[in-house]
């Protein structure tokens, strides 16, 4: 019987004696009673030895009694009601449902937990239920919350049983045992299954744990796990992803695997499972060619009757940064122009400068007998550096190159480099008497990469002074001081330009530097223009004179660095430097846990690149899956030009962030960013229900394990909870009764009396 | 011929007058003045200092036809205080025998010039070595970059694979097997030779050779010409011949 208080009664020594005291009086009976039987061991008489070695013993036990004053002690005792905990698995994978089609783990556990009620209300006499939850944290759970899946990514069933533990302080702290329902897939310390160190632990926890399996075995499920791929790559550098596909019920299938960026496929891979529960490492090797935020998608078919199709797909987000600008200088021929462009190329650390230069062509007479071992040159690679490494080079320049020689001509590769730009690289073309139609070649496609079109004119040649423009005021290209007025006067001081090639801009093209007296269509003639052609950037440069900027612009001692700072911005710029765009998004954070709201930082800048304070800004989130907007968020800009903003959790998925921002009716331009919802850990990889797992458990802590459906609680083992004596005790003296000294005079007195009849007294 | 809505300025009388001595170098089109062009600077200082003009002339002449190289067929005599030192950056520093000390403005305005990108080939006329030009520009190359060293030049120096293949640096004498380089970071500033190597360019108003060259006689002129493109090479093109993608070619023609 369990619970209630209870009296017991107690038998006890009342003597004040010490207890050495006891024991030689003890002693000095004992005594006694061996003389006893010495002094009777030549009585003949066999009866008489007996009946006074009798009486001398009943006399001994009776002066021990009196020596022992022995009495009965009443005690007051209650059974303490112990605790039995209910521990409820929260973590993100008793979101999988029980079976196909079947409703949640989460669900189907809240549902026993209801059947379990009334059987758990009866055991409340004898324990406290405490209802907990982990995730993997231990702590309570609203009976309310418990239909909903939690959203833990990591399943330790041995840190919540370690932490049930610890709350175990005794008294009425004590656990008398645990009934656990989870899906047993650990992917914590029991993810290998129990070792010896963790079987003791468990066997020390000191109460039995009950298991009841939520969930069924899956026949079928295909799952994408232990994704490895780092978080940044360094573009057109090999980037590795690794994973396992994880097969249960599919043997002998050819499953294929596909790495998507943004649904475009980089590679496929085909698995054959060899077994009904197989994995198999999977491995993707490619190489980005594009900077940016990027989410990438491996994917597997879903298969029919499969218990969970969220797994087969897995996302991340890779963001791809340049590792150095690569560059690729070719250069119709040597100048002082080629010289000092390479010369501060070559010194920066973050270019990688490969250059191609024509010092001969047909026309040139080296007076050599056999060119090919007298001099130094090397074929022009047009085919490998027009063709098969075009892709690998962050900027093109053309540095006065436009020959009509067939060896040199590069006509047939006009197309390559126009779709080059078009993809996303960047173009300079740099002027001369090679360049922009002066030269006898002409290239009408790469031309329109161009954000200016040849007049056909030829070229002035009368020394002028640069005019930087409105836009090159505030262009980050020609924003070569860190105010405008200083800017414009950097400009006002370099030494005169010597010619200039006549071009028109084409329209949405920007002019930076213009001629201060020639113009082209009754506009001043351009010397520097840019502009984005489809996803790339071009800037063309109508002198060859920029050389004197660094050299000839010296020759007063002055330190400026103005030459540096243009090519340096120019570079920056094109190559999309993020510090150089006007508008920015950035996914915070760019991988959102599932039931997480996904957020966008917006970093809005005005045409000088200023701060865009009160800048409009609009937020689109859409689905790369359909191109759908999903969501669309609006904010107004801070003073710093900065807006947050917040979306509505959305599924498991690869979806892109476009901004766009309008300040004062103008539109600052345009920027995306990538975000990938998915757990960050195992969780939700893995939807398999460990039945052998938790019947381990609870076997090695003296539980059972069970399997829903259950009608009701079944009847698992506890701990009886332990009496405790509450209250004073109260002592009865029993040995102070005038019967019990009586019985020792008779006992003493009749063998007296036998002593003297018998002959020994 | 200017296309329809073009309005540029008219063929002037100064253009026609600039584009003149370049009729002589056939029908290339041509840059935009001489800052576009290879055009030697000779310095002018105190002692004899011109003696090799028509020998750069020469040079220039010869880059224009063996190269792709356009160039401006003269060289401009140049004070090293005049401003317009800065529009040439290929310098060309020579004299025969000993020379008055360069002035502090002199040495001042050279030291700017070889720190912000000028190129400075500097030539014994006399071949001298520890007396003569040698003694007077040492005397003052060490004014102009105090510690910098005068180092002789490897042989795996790029300016001896900058357009020939070269073993050696011969001028109008080959009393020095070696030229010498002062480098300001990776890039050698200054080369001097001591073996004259304009000399061997020099010819005289009936435009004949000036001088003999010795020991190798004209196939040792034909290798200070080559000399001189390939410093002129280097002076434009630095350690491009130095790229990897140039590098495997370069060592299987050496082989």
């Amino acid at each position: 019987m369990r619970g209630g208080t209870t009296t017991t009664w107690r038998l006890v020594s009342l003597s004040p004696l010490p207890l050495w005291a006891l024991v030689g009086l003890g002693i000095l009976i004992l005594l006694g009673v061996v003389l006893a039987v010495v002094g009777l061991s030549r009585e003949p008489s066999s009866w008489r030895r007996r009946v006074l070695l009798l009486l001398r013993l009943l006399a001994g036990a009776m002066a021990l009694f009196f020596l022992l004053e022995p009495g009965l002690r009443q005690l007051a005792q209650v059974r303490v009601k112990n605790r039995l905990a209910v521990l409820i698995d929260r973590t993100a994978s008793m979101g999988f449902p029980t079976r196909p089609e079947g409703p949640s783990r989460a669900s189907a556990a809240a549902e026993a937990l209801q059947r379990f009620a009334p059987g758990l209300e009866g055991l409340k006499d004898s324990f406290t239920v405490e209802v907990l939850g982990f995730s993997p944290e231990l702590g309570p759970v609203p009976a309310e919350s418990l239909a909903t899946p939690g959203s833990g990514n990591r399943t330790d069933l041995m840190a919540a049983l370690r932490a049930l533990k610890a709350t175990d302080t005794g008294g009425t702290r004590k656990l008398a045992g645990a009934i656990l329902l989870s899906d047993g897939a650990d992917n914590g310390e029991l993810q290998g299954g129990l070792t010896p160190k963790l079987t003791e632990e468990l066997k020390a926890l000191g109460f039995p744990v009950s298991t009841v399996r939520v969930g069924e075995p899956a026949l079928v499920d295909l799952a994408v796990e232990n994704v490895k791929v780092d978080d940044f790559a360094f573009v057109r550098n090999a980037v590795s992803v690794e994973l396992e596909l994880h097969g249960r019920g599919l043997k002998g299938r050819d499953v294929p695997v596909v790495l998507q960026r943004e649904g475009v496929t980089v590679g496929t891979r085909t698995v054959h499972l060899d077994s009904e529960d197989d994995r198999k490492p999977v491995s993707f090797t490619f190489t980005p060619d594009q900077t940016g935020r990027f989410v990438y998608t491996v994917g597997a078919p879903v298969f029919p009757g499969e218990a969970v199709t969220e797994n087969n797909s897995r996302s991340f987000v890779l963001k791809v940064i340049r590792d150095r600008v690569r560059v690729l200088l070719v250069v119709g021929r040597p100048t002082w122009d080629e010289r000092f462009l390479r010369g501060l190329l070559k010194q920066d650390p973050n270019v990688d400068l490969v250059s191609f230069y024509i010092l001969r062509t047909t026309a040139d007479d080296t007076q050599t007998r056999n060119p090919e071992r007298e001099l130094s040159l090397i074929p022009f690679p047009m085919e490998e550096i027009f063709d098969t490494k075009l892709h690998t080079f962050d900027v093109v320049v053309f540095q006065n190159f436009g020959y009509a020689e067939p060896s040199l001509n590069i006509a047939s590769y006009e197309r390559n480099l126009e779709a080059y730009v078009q993809g996303g690289g960047a173009l300079v073309y740099i002027g001369g008497d090679h360049a922009f139609g002066e030269a006898r070649a002409m290239y009408p496609v790469l031309d329109r990469a161009l954000p200016v079109d040849p007049t056909g004119s030829p070229s002035l040649q009368e020394p002028f002074r640069l005019k930087l423009t409105a836009d090159g005021l505030r262009h980050p290209v020609t924003r070569v001081q860190t105010s405008e007025p200083a800017t414009q006067s950097s400009w006002d001081e370099l030494p005169p330009a010597s010619g200039v090639n006549l071009v028109r801009p084409k329209a949405g093209a920007t002019v930076l530097l213009e001629h201060p007296t020639a113009r082209v269509d009754g506009r001043p003639a351009p010397v520097l223009a840019l502009w984005e052609y489809g996803r790339g950037r071009a800037l063309a440069l109508m002198t060859d004179d920029s050389w004197t900027w660094a050299f000839t612009a010296r020759k007063a001692g002055g330190q400026s660095r103005h030459y540096d700072r243009f090519w340096g911005n120019a570079l920056r710029w094109l190559v999309r430097d993020p510090d150089l765009t006007s508008l920015q998004v950035l996914a915070d954070p760019p991988t959102v846990e599932p039931g997480r709201p996904p957020g966008a930082v917006v970093t809005a800048r005005q045409p000088d690149y200023q701060p865009a304070a009160s800048a409009e800004v609009r937020v689109d989130l859409f689905s790369l899956a359909d191109r759908k907007v999903l969501q669309s968020r609006s904010a107004v800009a801070g003073n710093d030009g900065v807006a947050r903003v917040s979306f509505d959790p959305v599924p498991v998925g690869a979806y892109k962030l476009r901004a766009t921002a309008r300040l004062g009716g103008k539109e600052l331009g345009e920027a995306d960013d990538a975000v990938a919802v998915r757990s960050t850990g195992p969780e939700l990889a893995d939807a398999s229900v460990r039945t052998e797992l938790l019947a381990e458990v609870a076997r090695v802590t003296g539980g059972r394990a069970y399997q829903l459906p259950l009608g009701s609680l079944p009847d698992v083992p506890l701990l009886d909870p332990p009496m405790v004596e509450v209250g004073r005790s109260k002592d009865a003296p029993l040995w102070d009764r005038w019967g019990w000294l009586v019985a020792l005079a008779v006992l003493l007195g009749t063998e007296w009396l036998l002593r003297r009849r018998f002959g020994y007294v | 011929m200017l296309s329809p809505g073009v309005v540029s300025h008219p063929f002037s009388r100064r253009t026609l007058l600039r584009s003149l001595p370049f009729l002589t170098l056939g029908a290339r089109a041509l840059g935009f003045g001489d800052g576009a062009r290879f055009v030697p600077a000779v310095a002018q200082h105190g002692g004899r200092w011109d003696g090799r003009m028509s020998g750069m002339r020469r040079l220039a002449w010869e880059i224009q036809r063996r190269t792709s190289v356009e160039v401006v067929a003269e060289a401009r005599p140049l004070s090293l205080t005049n401003p317009r030192l800065f529009d040439h950056p290929f310098l060309y520093f020579s004299g025969d025998g000993e020379y008055p000390p360069l002035s502090a403005a002199e040495v001042e305005s050279l030291r700017r010039y070889l720190v912000f990108g000028g190129f400075l080939l500097a030539d014994a006329n006399d071949g001298s070595s520890g007396r003569g030009f040698d003694a007077s520009f040492r005397r003052d190359l060490a004014r102009v970059l105090p510690g910098a060293a005068l180092d002789p030049m490897p042989a795996a120096h790029v300016v001896f694979k900058s357009f020939y293949l070269l073993d050696s640096a011969p001028g109008r004498l080959f009393l020095h097997p070696q030229l010498r380089a002062v480098n300001l970071g990776t890039r050698s500033a200054v080369i001097y030779s001591q073996n004259d190597l304009a000399g061997a360019w020099e010819r005289d108003e009936s435009g004949a050779y000036a001088f003999e060259v010795s020991p190798g006689g004209e196939p040792q002129r034909e290798l200070a010409v080559r000399v001189g493109i390939n410093v002129s090479m280097y002076a434009l093109c630095l350690d491009y011949k130095d790229d990897a993608v140039h590098l495997p070619l370069i060592l299987k023609k050496r082989r």
